[in-house]
């Protein structure tokens, strides 16, 4: 137990210094004091990894200068005050975390000391002064500085954390040091990574051409008649696009809920032969560039699709583009967000507790009763964020609509059309923007008053032996049917896609080649050089390969991690921070893309041209599915499973490991399959963020696609498709099952 | 027995994950800037991979200079340099419809570049040079007009269309593409096409009895004519190199110069204001200018006219001399006023009428 | 400062939101004892658990560990270790790793971790067990199971919340007697949360009886049993019948109380002459022939054979009263007059009435 004030191994001076006791505390100010002293402050160098700044002038040079010389030898007197806040908690080393000083020294230097590094990085930028208005007050400046580098990061984290360890030690959420720290860091990622760029674009709305705000603009704009128009119901002119996005949101969510469902009652539930094949082929259109599943539907369903042509020759009835609109783009996103759901769905199924079942039916419940009355609302976690996911998707989808909505108009391709379009328009798009959050906000409170306050806790601490009953007749056979049609689909459509890499060109010359593969994957061993990467592909993929496997584990890490904080803590703010975790994911990309660049293209914050903002969009674009799988998962272990672990002794980050992830395994699977493919699939926001060195694969197929090179853009798919095949497999690998100790039990 | 107060339990290894994992991941936000050293080029493009890529490497072989690369659409390029606008990172920006690199003169994120190639270009690659007092210059002419798909038009028995007035006859209904002139330069070029050949009035009478017999309007562009080579509609409005470009792709598309004639887009190239390599941009525009340069777009079958008058044109390129084009006026139809009110005026007159 | 309870809890108040789950509280644990909370549900008693385990955190107010000021320490920091109503087993391991779990935590070498989780589990009886997993054992296994583990940390204060809710009446009997056998020999300060007053009684040396977020009472059983402070303790610990009575003098440390004409001596507890209310345990009211001198005349509604004992519903002046007769060779039947007495034992008065 902790040492009173004045137990002889904490005397005053630097007493404790080796003692085991604050560990924590002395290893952030010691970071933080690394990053003020030795490491460059700024971030003037090549790349986060180039290390030449290390030969090239440092210390003394000024883009290359730790803080504390760029105080005293480059007259950045304006540093200063972080020195002050790094030598404060220096005192709190000498007392014991009970002594209310500690708690006090460490929230004033922590909060002060982060609130002063990051705001003196606004205000003093690359020209000058941050903002215009600063200038107006204090006139000119001749002083710059560039963005933040290892210093300002080092001193910065350690400031952070010296004020969650403050918070802990006041008893803020159970005096948890890691949990708190976990909170602090989440949430200071969030509103730097998702509500600062988002904040940066939508900001906008409120702006008009010349840059003034303007309130009365953005009420005329929103309450536009092309958005809230109800004409379909007067005329045969279109809806406004904000019913249109709402109906086919709904529609998608309903859907691709229900399929998962199906498909994961299916796998874990019935006796059904083929099981894993089953599993694969329903995630086949998750790991498709979203395009090209769009293609595939016009090649078969369009005028002069196969199908259409059967119909015309077998029937006589002639073509016609009954594809193009709401049943395109439904079929397309059906198609493409089933995955997700099943992905959500399948762990919480599997989950819900056989005793509760077989409770049930010894109350006379028969199967059918059983599975209306039991075991659905005992899935319901996993229904309502499988809907919300499928919903939120939907909504912020923009290539299918785009390939197939025809005259269907949503607010995602508005949106895209607002900022790039001929008639560049900001303000329009981020308005949008805004009427599209409106829906996912209604959608998050909607889900929340769905599920209430019940508990939905299935895993708990005392053992289950029991064998889940097996699906009734009727809902097996409904299972079936649903899930039927679409596998037929997905089957069709990825032989399709696979035949269209090897023909001359797909949907007209039909010759075999394999020229596309030789395009784009060539290797040539040469005596001189020896294996040359000779395809024009090699670079984009790599780099694509790269980024996906970096940012697939710290997305799921994340998602998990703000999973546990949201479900297993309490504290202020909790319901704003949920739905910022999800502001990033529910908008569409392109938006996400050019706010990042307004956000990260300048200091303090200056990563764009680099691989870091692609792996950080993708974290933050992808980790609300992550969140919501742990949220799902998560909400049926009994809390007192990890409340056990805390009080035999385990620090609440050791409970995570060791008894939550265990039990957590199918989330975590579906995190890092979700993040791994998303990252190597996601087009819109990527097209503003890639860069010469950082090219990824899905820029390079667009832009294949935008000049109707479909082999070549088809082949690359296949390979992706290919890949992502084997990421899955040695993701499920890796992770391993989810041992309940239930005598039958099927994993993902 | 003693349980120890300290928050990471060192024999457990947890600590060390714990800050190896906290490190990891704040190291990733971080910074880079790209370096300013001479010799380097940041470009983007906008034409198709292949020519955007032998741009590259010709330049690379003929001057040294490293050049970094990113391929994007016009108005994906253009959004982004207007987000980069207060640290610009791109150097120059090559290849796209004219249209979007006028705006960019206009909103000012382009500079003024005198390049010594001038002289040997064609008046209407210079037009827009004059027009934006030098921010941005021809690179290459693409005529407007439309592509059929042959087969299909046999199929249905229909006439082959040769004028923009033919559009209009009703046998075409619900067989002809565009896109919205307010989401596709090639629309709003089509727009302010008809209004420069036929007057304002005119126009847009001639866009209403269009829009009589447009199937559907796409978002981009060039989406019609790739509508059309696969058999999903017989008629797109676009450039007439993209449709050519179908044709040699082996589709049955039929490019068609409209006979009352037409405008055109100018492909351009401008240098990004705040270019941090400004003499190797400069040195890429001249370069993009020259002649030589100009007669290999037709290896990456590009088939757009060369503005350079010495540049071979290739010999699928649409012969300009029997295109009668018109006066295009870039700088009021390449102005942001003009074009607001214009395309104001579509979505109020013609979008809304039912078809 | 230097304390000699194992816990204490001064001035202690847990508030969620707007509702007090625990108001005020002060109470402290003796080194080595096993002390229940014991109350109706809703009436803070697992709260005041989770408290000292640090489950939750206080609003106001400071807990105590040892000498140990652990109001601001999280749970991992405590040295408490709690068996849990659910047993909160960890699906995914064995038996054995459960129970090496909390001892893995402390950092102890391997061979050290094997060898308690072993005695552990020979302590409750399951040495054999240790690989299988928890959903292969009977309900009453994975509760010992539960005990182990949390023993084995030999923590400064053991804390049960409902151990034994989910078990048969006579397991439950068992292992209760099992627990406090274990607890008196490792000399383990226990704390015990309940709301079986029956249990409560079997295994505390001492009670703290909470009622509405504060504490009735808190002593011995036998205090608690015999000397009810209030009505709601009287009537939770065991059954009673509360009847009116009028003090009419104060005689020393007694008092000369009058029910209803049956004149009795009562210690005073506190209390001057005037009206009082006097509970009655059901075991001290006898049950006479009608007629009978002194005795209050009554008639017998509801009569019930148990086996070892008679349960009657007697009517009478003070109102409906609950008997039990030991006496089983004669059951009387509902409709017979009776005259009712008290026993001088299991009457008190009541202070706080």
């Amino acid at each position: 137990m902790t040492t009173p004030s004045f137990s002889p191994e904490t005397t005053p001076g630097f007493p404790g210094i080796f003692s085991k006791d604050n560990l924590n505390l002395k290893l952030w100010l010691g970071i933080a004091w690394l990053g003020f002293l030795i490491l460059p402050w700024y971030a003037a160098y090549d790349g986060f990894w180039s290390f030449i700044w290390v030969t090239d002038g440092y210390p003394t040079f000024d883009e290359y200068s730790p803080g504390i010389l760029q105080i005293t030898m480059h007259d950045r007197w304006w540093l200063w005050p972080v020195a002050l806040f790094l030598l404060l908690p220096l005192s709190a080393l000498s007392w014991s975390k009970t002594d209310p000083r500690y708690a006090l020294t460490l929230l004033f230097s922590g909060g002060l000391g982060f609130a002063f590094t990051l705001s003196q990085g606004f205000i003093l930028g690359l020209h000058g002064w941050g903002w215009e208005f600063l200038g107006d007050v204090f006139g000119p400046t001749e002083q710059k500085q560039f963005g933040m580098g290892y210093g300002a990061l080092l001193v910065c984290g350690g400031f952070l954390f010296m004020f969650t360890q403050g918070l802990a030690a006041r008893g803020a959420i159970k005096g948890d040091v890691f949990v708190c720290g976990s909170i602090g860091f989440c949430i200071v990622l969030v509103a730097i990574f998702v509500f600062f760029p988002v904040g940066r674009i939508l900001i906008n709305s409120l702006q008009d051409d010349e840059g003034n705000y303007v309130f009365s603009l953005f009420l005329e704009k929103i309450t536009s008649h092309s958005i809230w128009g109800l004409d379909c119901f007067s005329s045969n002119l279109s809806c406004g696009v904000a019913w249109n996005s709402l109906l086919m949101g709904v529609l998608v969510g309903l859907a691709t809920t229900v399929l998962g469902l199906a498909f994961a009652l299916l796998v874990t539930r019935t006796g059904m032969q083929a099981k894993g094949f089953v599993r694969t082929a329903s995630l086949l259109p998750i790991i498709t560039p979203p395009f090209v599943i769009g293609l595939a539907l016009i090649l078969l369903f369009g005028r002069a699709g196969a199908v259409n042509v059967f119909l015309e020759w077998a029937f006589g009835i002639p073509p016609s583009r009954w594809l193009y609109g709401l049943t395109g783009i439904l079929i397309a996103q059906i198609l493409a967000f089933t995955p997700i759901a099943f992905l959500v769905l399948i762990g919480v199924v599997e989950a819900v507790s056989p005793s509760m079942e077989e409770a049930s039916q010894t109350l006379r419940a028969s199967r059918w009763q059983t599975f209306w009355t039991v075991s659905l609302p005992l899935m319901r976690p996993g229904l309502a964020n499988a809907f919300l996911l499928g919903f939120i998707e939907s909504l912020a989808d923009f290539g299918n609509p785009l390939v197939l909505g025809g005259q269907y108009e949503v607010l995602s391709t508005q949106i895209f059309f607002a900022i790039v379009g001929a008639q560049g328009d900001p303000g329009m798009a981020a308005v949008l923007a805004i009427v599209l959050l409106m829906f996912t906000l209604t959608a998050f409170y909607a889900q929340r008053r769905w599920l209430g306050k019940k508990s939905y806790a299935t895993v708990t601490g005392k053992g289950d032996a029991g064998v889940h009953v097996r699906l009734p007749k009727r809902v097996a056979w409904m299972a079936y049917l649903t899930a039927a049609p679409f596998l037929i689909m997905s089957l069709v459509v990825y032989g399709m896609i696979i035949f269209g890499g090897f023909v001359e060109t797909w949907g007209y010359k039909h010759n075999f080649t394999l020229k596309h593969y030789i395009a784009e994957f060539s290797l040539h061993w040469s005596e001189q050089y020896g294996l040359l990467w000779e395809g024009a592909a090699w670079n984009s993929f790599w780099t694509t390969l790269q980024i996906s496997a970096i940012s697939a584990p710290l997305t799921a890490g994340l998602g998990l991690l703000t999973a546990y904080i949201l479900v297993r803590q309490k504290f202020w703010g909790k319901d704003i921070f949920e739905f910022l975790t999800m502001l990033s994911f529910a908008i569409p990309g392109t938006v996400i893309g050019v706010g990042y660049i307004l956000a990260f293209n300048v200091p303090p914050i200056e990563i764009t041209g680099t691989g870091v903002i692609l792996v950080v969009c993708f974290i933050f674009r992808n980790m609300p599915t992550g969140i919501r799988a742990g949220i799902a998962a998560m909400s049926q272990l009994d809390p007192s499973l990890d409340e056990a672990s805390l009080t035999l002794g385990a620090k609440s980050f050791t409970t995570l490991r060791r008894v939550l992830l265990p039990l957590l395994r199918p989330a975590l699977v579906a995190a890092l399959v979700f993040s791994f493919v998303r990252a190597m699939t996601a087009i819109s926001a990527v097209i503003f963020l890639v860069s010469a060195d950082y090219d990824m694969a899905t820029s390079y197929i667009l832009g294949r696609v935008e000049f109707g090179d479909y082999g070549l853009a088809i082949a690359y798919s296949s390979v992706l498709i290919l890949v992502m095949l084997a990421a899955i497999g040695l993701i499920q690998l890796a992770v391993g099952k989810r041992e309940l100790g239930r005598r039958e039990s099927f994993e993902f | 027995m003693v349980r120890f107060p300290f928050l990471f339990n060192l024999s457990e290894g947890v600590n060390m994950k714990m800050i190896r994992l906290a490190l990891l991941s704040m190291l990733f936000f971080m910074v880079a800037v790209p370096s300013f050293a001479a010799g380097r080029l940041t470009y983007y493009c906008s034409t198709d991979i292949p020519w955007c890529e032998l741009m590259k490497k010709e330049f690379e072989k003929r001057t040294g200079i490293r050049v970094a690369m990113t391929r994007a659409s016009s108005g994906e390029t253009l959004t982004k340099i207007r987000a980069e606008k207060s640290n610009p990172k791109g150097d120059v920006w090559w290849g796209g419809t004219g249209d979007p690199h006028l705006q960019a003169a206009e909103e000012g994120l382009s500079q003024p570049y005198n390049s010594p190639k001038l002289s040997e270009l064609h008046d209407w690659a210079k037009t827009p040079h004059t027009a934006t007092g030098g921010k941005t210059v021809g690179i290459y002419l693409g005529a407007l007009g439309y592509g059929y798909n042959k087969e299909l038009l046999a199929k249905k028995g229909l006439p082959a269309p040769k004028c923009w007035n033919d559009l209009l006859h009703s046998a075409y209904k619900d067989e002809i593409m565009m896109a919205y002139p307010s989401t596709s330069g090639t629309a709003y070029t089509t727009l302010a096409s008809m209004v420069q050949l036929f007057g304002e009035d005119g126009g847009f009478n001639y866009m209403k009895g269009l829009h009589k017999n447009i199937s559907q309007y796409t978002k981009s562009g060039s989406a019609g004519i790739k509508a059309s080579a696969r058999g999903e509609i017989t008629i797109g409005v676009v450039f007439v190199h993209g449709a050519v470009k179908q044709a040699t792709k082996g589709f049955p598309i039929e490019a068609v110069a409209p006979c009352e004639g037409t405008g055109y887009e100018i492909g351009s190239a401008s240098i990004i204001k705040g270019a941090r390599n400004l003499e190797s941009a400069r040195k890429f525009i001249d370069f993009a200018l020259t002649a030589d340069v100009q007669s290999m777009s037709a290896q990456v079958k590009s088939y757009q006219v060369p503005s350079n008058k010495n540049a071979v044109s290739p010999p699928e390129a649409p012969d300009v001399s029997s295109i009668k084009l018109i006066d295009y006026n870039h700088a009021l139809y390449g102005s942001k006023a003009e074009r607001t009110r214009l395309l104001k005026k579509w979505d109020a007159e013609v979008k809304v009428l039912p078809r | 400062m230097s304390n000699s309870f194992a816990v204490e809890f001064k001035n202690v108040t847990k508030a969620f939101g707007e509702v007090q789950a625990v108001r005020d509280l002060n109470f402290s644990i003796q080194t080595g004892q096993l002390v229940t909370l014991l109350g109706p549900s809703g009436c803070g008693k697992t709260t005041t658990l989770r408290l000292i385990a640090g489950l939750e955190m206080v609003t106001e107010g400071q807990v105590y560990i040892g000498d140990n000021d652990v109001t601001k320490l999280p749970a991992t920091e405590r040295d408490v270790s709690m068996v849990f109503q659910s047993y909160a087993l960890f699906p995914h391991m064995t038996v054995m790793q459960n129970v090496s779990y909390g001892l893995t935590m402390s950092s102890l070498p391997k061979p050290e971790v094997h060898e308690k989780a072993q005695t552990g589990l020979e302590l409750v009886g399951l040495s054999g067990y240790g690989d299988r997993l928890p959903s292969e054992l009977s309900g009453g296994q994975q509760q010992r199971v539960a005990v182990a583990r949390a023993l084995v940390l030999e923590p400064e204060v053991l804390l049960f919340d409902e151990p034994l809710s989910n078990l048969d009446a006579k397991l439950r009997r068992r292992v209760r007697e099992e627990i406090r056998e274990l607890q008196q020999e490792l000399g383990l300060t226990t704390v015990y949360v309940t709301h079986d007053q029956e249990e409560a009684l079997a295994v505390s040396d001492r009670i703290i009886v909470m009622n509405e977020a504060v504490i009735a009472q808190e002593g011995a059983p036998r205090q608690l049993y015999e000397e009810p402070v209030n009505l709601f303790v009287s009537d939770f610990i065991g059954d009673a019948n509360l009847v009116k009575s009028t003090i009419l003098d104060i005689d020393g440390s007694h008092a000369n109380v009058d029910i209803r004409g049956i004149r009795i001596q009562l210690p005073h507890r506190g209390l001057t002459p005037g009206e009082s209310m006097v509970a009655i345990r059901p075991q001290s009211i006898l049950l006479k022939q009608s007629g009978t001198e002194d005795g209050i005349p009554g008639t017998i509604l509801k009569a019930s054979y148990l086996g070892d004992h008679l349960e009657y519903t007697v009517e009478c002046a003070l109102g409906e009263l609950f008997v039990i007769d030991n006496q089983i060779q004669t059951q009387q039947p509902p409709g017979t007059n009776v005259s009712i007495t008290f026993r001088p034992y299991g009457v008190s008065l009541i202070p706080e009435s």
